[in-house]
């Protein structure tokens, strides 16, 4: 059958028309890239059916709550950000005016996870502690506890405002009579475990359950800890007499051009279906007052203590429980020197040092560099480890010049030689331990940042063996690895897994990983 | 059988064509007879530009309106007001400050609402405890804003209070509001404890404002993070509960708006708390382009979308209509408040919110 050419042009024609009528043509899904709090992973499974839903594709970029923020701050250029809350980040200067929009998407308050028998043998199970009861055991070294990094994760953050909130007998001025910041020293006392992002430190706790008591994080992560099958004992939900602070999970409009698309996500997450969903899969609160929260949310009406609303305030808070209350950290860096160090890598290494030592004056960079009360340990090696360099800081008047003289010994630094890892990293081990006799009471960690093979000393098997010949008290001492030039991706990822520690990627920006190891110190 | 088809496939082709350009024209004809305009909202007036019956009643009046939300104090200021048609922020001093930004334009005042202190009955309880509130005619009246005030300035907390078992909370008792720098139901509270302040009158010279700063700043500061937006304490207080956010300072519209919704988050042991003096919020609707002026009129005129206005909870010239729902709808709410002040002037007000800005940064 032959059909004639007018036909198939009309044919043609109506065909065309009906496709580019629009509204019928599937439009391709835009993918907006979200600047995202790492404890959002969890809300991942949840964005295909959004995509199906409205055509919106969201693809969360994942970073620190401090860094998001500093990030956005000078100007990252992303449409949409997302962190567990935004408190902090409206406090930035010049962060007003980039917020076209803020819709809260669920709630989850930092609460403490205690060890049901701890629980139990503390009468917590059937009525909750106040914060200063909590502090109490803690002191007394009957509850140890893991609790994120405030100057890096936001769980920790909440909880070092709620402690101070509730100790204080002025919460809304968030001050502290000497007798209270003696109360607050006392609380981190019972700190074990800290770690620069929240969802770490969940793993970190399932790895080291056996030492520790308790863990402060987000309902919602500890809520999940208890359903994954991992814990040998449940948590009990612990929430503080004088009250919590409560994440709200803003999601946040920065580009006024994705207006559309970003009401239509908000609708979405706001629709009582989906909160149901959030509230199942994530154990997050619902932010929509309709939907009734399920029973395992034991406490339904909790005290929310006050957040600072200046600025300066956090900042206070901030320095003061670096300077003054966590306990004193005590941080191996384990150097690698060898020949093929020389030149950039030499250079890099320098100025990733030097950053931590007040050449990075950003908001992030003072948090991160060395602070009043620490204790730092320089181990660089060759074909064998040099001699050890300690540099002690003491309070923060004094400190500007005790970098000095840090300052003066990193920028000696030469390479040449070779690369006795192990070697090294076993003598820091032999100098933890030995620190350790005379201040148990510090927070120890290993950095080791080498750029090639060990050819030298030790092997791995036997450092292997070396380690695991160690008391159990030095052994938790965790090594944070840095990949770096040709360094042994596996052997440093076998050196985190053995130590439960954390392998750091140098190898595009040295300095970063550096810092970023700062909140797991 | 080839020969018949091939020209009937041709006529019924035809027919499609034409009958997909009439289609489209008649989709076009109808679009021109309506303007689509764009405008700035206080976040308070969201949900009635969402009502379908809103769109509706504006469609029949010739409008397709799209609306962003924004701090109505930031309106003036955070926005390039040369893309929208219309700006309808909450609070006569909002609307001056948008006036002093863009020149001389036509206002109007479609409706407005009285602020209230958004609590719980055991709370309510324990301020009748100690003589603050009194209950009358089944409604809570703070008739004593000047122990209120004094308890503000002595950092009176919650468990300092007498019968207080059922709150008995170390924070400070204190009204939450919106960031007095952005959102207008901040800036009317402020005008309200100024009033009390300034010994029970409206606030009229640079030294009466400079003798009131110290004791008004505390009010503010003392909140901690506060939230830009109106929205954002009341949703707090839904979802979050007593122990979050025991005194809020709102708008009745929320609140009633909440009320008559489907299913509606309030629950019994929520009450409202009237101050004595009370204070009124002005809805003023700013014309940026004459489609958006046009809008001020409709909403000010249009019979249904009046009606509408007071279904999401606004009052009206048409008291009448707003006292029949309440009774209907049995909301705890008084047909008329008896002592009203205004807020003083745009100058002062304004000078006040920068003095205490300048404390908070």
């Amino acid at each position: 059958m032959k059909i004639q050419p007018i036909v198939a042009i009309l044919i043609a024609l109506v065909l065309g028309w009906w496709l580019m009528k629009g509204e019928d043509t599937p439009a391709e899904a835009p993918v907006l890239h979200v600047l995202a709090g790492s404890e959002l992973k969890d809300v991942e499974p949840l964005l295909p059916q959004l995509e199906k839903d409205t055509g919106v594709r969201l693809k969360l970029d994942y970073i620190g709550t401090l860094d998001g923020a500093e990030q956005l701050s000078q100007g990252a250029d992303y449409p949409l950000a997302w962190f567990s809350h935004a408190k902090y980040l409206e406090l930035l200067s010049g962060m007003n005016a980039r917020i076209q929009a803020r819709e809260k998407i669920a709630l989850s308050p930092v609460v403490i996870g205690v060890r049901q028998s701890v629980a139990r043998r503390f009468g917590w199970d059937a009525s909750p502690p106040s914060w200063r009861e909590i502090g109490q055991r803690a002191e007394a070294g009957e509850l140890r506890f893991a609790m994120t990094n405030p100057t890096a994760s936001n769980s920790g953050f909440s909880a070092l405002i709620g402690l101070i909130a509730a100790l204080s007998s002025d919460p809304e001025g968030f001050t502290l009579t000497p007798a209270q910041q003696e109360e607050v020293k006392g609380f981190f006392k019972g700190q074990r475990l800290t770690a620069g992002s929240s969802g770490w430190l969940a793993e970190s706790y399932t790895r080291d359950q056996e030492r520790l008591d308790a863990i402060v994080n987000y309902e919602s992560v500890l809520l999940q800890l208890n359903r994954g099958g991992q814990l040998k004992e449940p948590l009990t939900m612990i929430y503080p007499r004088e009250g919590v602070v409560t994440a709200d999970y803003p999601l946040l409009l920065l580009d006024p051009a994705q207006r559309a698309a970003y009401d239509k996500v908000v609708a979405w997450f706001r629709q009582p279906g989906i909160q149901e969903r959030l509230m199942k899969e994530t154990d997050r609160r619902p932010m929509l007052p309709t939907v009734p929260l399920d029973a395992r949310f034991k406490a339904r009406d909790l005290i929310e203590l006050p957040f600072p609303g200046q600025r300066s305030v956090v900042d206070r808070i901030l320095s003061s429980y670096l300077d003054e209350q966590r306990p004193v950290a005590h941080a191996f860096f384990v150097l690698d020197l060898s020949g093929s160090m020389q030149g950039e890598r030499l250079a890099a290494l320098k100025a990733s040092l030097l950053n931590l030592m007040g050449a990075d004056t950003s908001l992030t960079g003072q948090f991160a560099r060395f602070r009043a009360r620490e204790q730092v340990t320089f181990l660089p090696f060759r074909d064998t480890v040099e001699t050890p360099n300690t540099i002690g800081l003491s309070t923060e008047a004094a400190i500007e010049g005790e970098l000095e003289s840090a300052r003066a010994y990193v920028r000696q630094f030469h390479a040449g030689g070779g690369t006795a890892v192990y070697a090294a990293l076993a003598e820091a081990y032999r100098r933890v331990a030995e620190a350790r006799q005379a201040h148990p009471e510090r927070y120890y960690s290993i950095v080791l940042m080498t750029d090639g093979v060990s050819n030298s000393g030790l092997d791995f098997d036997l450092f292997r063996a070396a380690y695991q010949a160690l008391p159990p008290d030095v052994r938790v001492t965790k090594t944070f690895p840095i990949l770096f030039g040709e360094s042994d991706n596996a052997a440093m990822h076998g050196l985190a897994e053995l130590t439960g520690g954390k392998v750091f990627d140098g190898s595009q920006n040295l300095a970063a990983a550096f810092k970023a190891i700062r909140g797991y110190q | 059988m080839r020969r018949t088809l091939a020209p009937l496939l041709a006529l019924l082709l035809i027919a499609g064509i034409g009958f997909a350009i009439y289609d489209s024209m008649s989709e076009q004809m109808t679009l021109r007879e309506r303007v689509s305009i764009t405008g700035l909202i206080g976040s308070e007036k969201e949900a009635f530009f969402a009502d379908p019956r809103v769109q509706k009643a504006l469609e029949e009046n010739g409008l397709i309106v799209k609306v962003e939300k924004a701090g109505s104090r930031q309106i003036a200021t955070a926005y390039d007001l040369k893309k929208y048609d219309f700006a309808f922020p909450a609070g006569q001093p909002a609307a001056d400050k948008i006036l002093q930004a863009v020149g001389k334009r036509s206002t109007d005042t479609p409706f407005f609402t009285p602020m209230v202190i958004a609590s719980w009955r055991p709370i309510a309880t324990i301020l009748e405890a100690n003589g603050v509130v009194r209950e009358r005619d089944g409604v809570y009246y703070w008739f004593d804003l000047d122990r209120y005030f004094e308890w503000t300035q002595r950092e009176t907390r919650w468990k300092d209070l007498k019968d207080n078992a059922a709150y008995p909370v170390n924070k400070s008792v204190l009204i939450r509001s919106t960031d007095v720098r952005k959102s207008n139901s901040a800036a009317m509270y402020l005008a309200l404890m100024s009033y009390i302040a300034n010994g029970q009158r409206i606030i009229a010279s640079r030294d009466e404002m400079d003798a009131a700063l110290p004791r008004l700043a505390p009010l503010f500061l003392r909140q901690g993070y506060t939230e830009y937006s109106s929205e954002g304490p009341f949703e707090n207080y839904l979802a979050m509960g007593m122990g979050s956010s025991p005194l809020v300072m709102i708008y009745e519209s929320q609140f009633i708006h909440e009320a008559l919704k489907e299913p509606s988050a309030i629950r019994p042991e929520m009450v409202l708390l009237y101050p004595e003096p009370g204070l009124f919020t002005r809805h003023v609707l700013v014309g940026l382009s004459e489609q958006g002026a046009r809008l001020g009129q409709v909403l000010s005129n249009d019979e249904a979308l009046r009606r509408l206005a007071i279904e999401h909870g606004f009052r009206t010239s048409d008291a009448a209509s707003f006292q029949a729902q309440a009774r209907q709808r049995h909301l705890a709410v008084p047909a008329e408040l008896i002592q009203v002040i205004d807020p003083p002037s745009y100058e002062i007000l304004e000078g006040m919110i920068q003095a205490i800005e300048q404390l908070m940064n």
